[in-house]
């Protein structure tokens, strides 16, 4: 045998052994395979403690779908069966990067949903912007990374930072008595600095004045210093922008130092961070995408979900955001009546979706208009306090455990 | 801003700095002796920190019997340690031992930190114990606070007795000081180095225990406590322990001040702007070396 020969026989068996051990690959458009939606998940690294329960979730998720057949698709005149290929992204940029094109050349999903957190949102879309995959993300609520002019994407962050504490002010603007001063902490994560911009302008325009905005590193541990100024500052209202871990010794430190306000607020009251501070957090107020027991469109889907995989909201408090991309996709497919990239991109645009928390609505740029609900910590229980028609207790104001 | 204010961030710059000081003790000594630098050290710390608040949280052990249950468990950990990864090192060519001895501990940060977090998950812990503060004004001391200073200070002072009036304590500083001296004067310098290497281990017990009273520990927080406590033994010198207490106090008091009169997110850089400016100003260091 000559070496050319050879050459090309092992050239032929390594690409036929390639083709061969390489993850079966979707047949896209058709109506006899499963749609298939492709996704990461932060199972491991630092994000994981907001997600680890997803993979699960999602799986649950596709159950119940297709227990009713799955998405109705109008160009083959019945339900097709939803799949999802899921990988762990690490909460690494650039693995999600890998990912993603990996699922889109190897193994031809249909559609992406997901990533979560901004720092993924940044760099992911791109990939699904170059292959004409139509993403709706999940939890990517920086604003920012929606103005880059990308056709194929959108997402369902709960809730977006316009509309993150609008019921918060607007509970707010009907105590008494009214507070008449706030103090801004922020963690240094470009999400929290955006809340605390938006807010402190809102907070200004209904007449509290902000005395203060101080923002901390996560590897801060001591804030003495920090709390020395808010002391001195006495607001009425305390407002925490910060993820849920970086503020723990926040919370421990205000109470040793024996800080008093009207009300605290923190914008990620989670039960990690309940769990973490224990009787610290009485008395606290936040926010909340939805609950169990809110009545919605497919609010009984999630509740089952959620339920059979036993997600707690105040656990996973973005799992909302990461179901709705799943609804919002299967209802973009419904709406184009076809297994087709080009036509669910079409659907998708501009378009208002369902969801448990009520609708969705994107703007031109792919940016939903999710809203929260305030809640508070009481008697050491999570109540939604804020809009009245779905509280499930009065707010108590001033919070007693601040005085 | 008001001078109680002042005096509040004072007092937390205190507490946090003598934590700081407890942590470089450790690293110090094993520098001075075994001329390692152990990247892992400030994971240890973590490590413990975790272990104490698990142990804490399930059995409500008082802090006293936690330093009694890990300071021996960190012993033979560092003894076991130093004396089966680091040690066999010894025998190779300068460049490749000392290229080992980093590859070794920051494998041992990495695995240590890992591993810790998947056994233990990756949240943040600590040990919610806490006394009714004292309130002087506008100042509020915790009495939690005050046990932790007094504790870093007694065993300050014990370490002190330790390294001078007893035969190990002379021992090492021998070795510190002339390895070869020591060893003609009988000094088992590789028993006394594995031995001081768990002398530092346990040390961090100690300060694992201190530090989870006031502030949160996760599994990946040790190597930024490793940098401080590099800063520490250089603005304090090498192996003297008053020189690194009074250079933690020094340091945990500028972070203090930093986040009061300028910004709290420089305050976890500022060990490393003051590391750099040490190295480029004075290379040989400020302290004295012992």
């Amino acid at each position: 045998m000559n070496k050319s020969l050879r050459g090309a026989l092992l050239c032929a068996s390594v690409a036929g052994a390639l083709t061969c051990a390489g993850p079966a690959a979707a047949k896209l458009n058709s109506c006899n395979d499963p749609i298939v939606l492709g996704t990461t998940i932060s199972e491991t690294g630092p994000f994981s403690t907001l997600a680890d329960k997803w993979r699960k979730l999602t799986e649950v998720f596709a159950e119940e779908v297709n227990k009713g057949g799955g998405i109705m698709v109008k160009a083959c005149n019945k339900k097709v069966p939803v799949k999802f290929v899921i990988y762990d992204d690490q909460s690494v940029p650039a693995t999600a990067v890998s990912l993603y094109e990996k699922m889109a050349t190897v193994d031809n999903v249909d559609f992406f949903v997901g990533p979560d957190w901004s720092s993924l949102g940044g760099p992911v879309p791109p990939i699904a912007e170059k292959h004409k995959i139509p993403m709706v993300a999940a939890n990517v609520a920086s604003p920012a990374l929606y103005d880059r002019g990308l056709k194929y994407l959108w997402g369902t962050p709960f809730p977006v930072v316009p509309r993150w504490s609008e019921r918060y002010f607007d509970m707010v603007s009907k105590q008494t008595p009214k507070p008449q001063s706030i103090f801004f902490v922020t963690h240094d994560n470009p999400v929290m600095k955006g809340i605390t911009a938006y807010w402190s302008k809102k907070a200004e325009a209904q007449g509290i004045k902000v005395l203060g905005s101080e923002t901390f590193s996560p590897d801060l541990k001591d804030f003495t210093a920090m709390i020395a100024k808010l002391r001195a500052a006495k607001p009425d209202i305390i407002y925490i922008a910060a993820f849920d871990s970086a503020s723990v010794p926040l919370v421990q430190q205000m109470r040793q130092l024996k800080v008093k306000a009207m009300d605290v607020h923190h914008v990620m009251l989670t039960g990690s961070l309940a769990r973490q501070v224990g009787k610290d957090i009485e008395g606290m107020t936040g926010e909340l995408s939805w609950y169990p027991g809110i009545k919605g469109a497919y609010s009984d889907l999630v509740e089952t979900v959620m339920q059979r995989s036993d997600v707690n909201m105040f656990d996973y408090i973005w799992t909302l955001g990461r179901l709705s991309s799943y609804l919002v996709m299967m209802q973009a497919i419904e709406k184009a009546g076809a297994i087709d990239r080009e036509k669910v991109k079409d659907a998708l645009y501009k378009g208002t979706f369902k969801s448990p928390a009520g609708d969705i609505v994107f703007d031109e740029r792919g940016f939903p208009d999710t809203g929260a609900f305030t809640v508070q910590m009481q008697n050491g229980k999570v109540n939604v306090v804020w809009p009245p028609h779905v509280a499930t207790s009065k707010p108590v104001w001033p919070s007693p455990s601040w005085q | 801003m008001t001078l109680e204010a002042l005096i509040q961030v004072l007092i937390g710059g205190l507490l946090l700095g003598g934590l700081y000081a407890l942590v470089a003790f450790g690293l110090s000594l094993i520098y001075g002796v075994v001329r390692i630098l152990n990247f892992s050290h400030g994971t240890l710390l973590s490590v413990g920190g975790v272990l104490a608040s698990l142990l804490y949280a399930t059995y409500k052990l008082h802090p006293v019997f936690l330093i009694l249950i890990l300071v021996p468990a960190f012993f033979a950990f560092g003894y076991l340690f130093y004396a089966y990864l680091l040690q066999p090192l010894e025998r190779r060519s300068h460049f490749e031992s000392t290229v080992g001895t980093v590859l070794v501990t920051v494998g041992a940060l990495l695995i240590l930190s890992d591993l810790t977090a998947k056994l233990a998950g990756a949240t943040q812990r600590n040990i919610p114990l806490r006394f009714e503060a004292i309130e002087i004004g506008e100042i509020v001391i915790s009495t939690t606070q005050i046990w932790i200073l007094g504790g870093i200070a007694v065993l300050t002072v014990a370490m002190q007795v330790f390294l001078r009036k007893t035969w190990f304590g002379r021992a090492i500083r021998a070795v510190t000081q002339d390895p070869v001296g020591a060893r003609i004067c009988g000094v088992d310098s590789s028993r006394m180095k594995a031995a001081t290497f768990a002398f530092g281990s346990s040390i961090v017990a100690v300060a694992a225990v201190l530090y989870s009273m006031s502030f949160p520990v996760d599994p990946y927080m040790g190597f930024g406590l490793t940098v401080k406590a590099f800063t520490i033994i250089i603005l304090g010198g090498i192996g003297n322990l008053v020189g690194a207490l009074l250079a933690g106090l020094f340091l945990g008091v500028a972070e203090g001040l930093t986040g009061f009169f300028w910004k709290p997110e420089w305050a976890p850089a500022l060990s490393v702007i003051l590391l750099l400016l040490i190295l480029v100003v004075f290379p040989k260091g400020l302290g004295r070396s012992r």
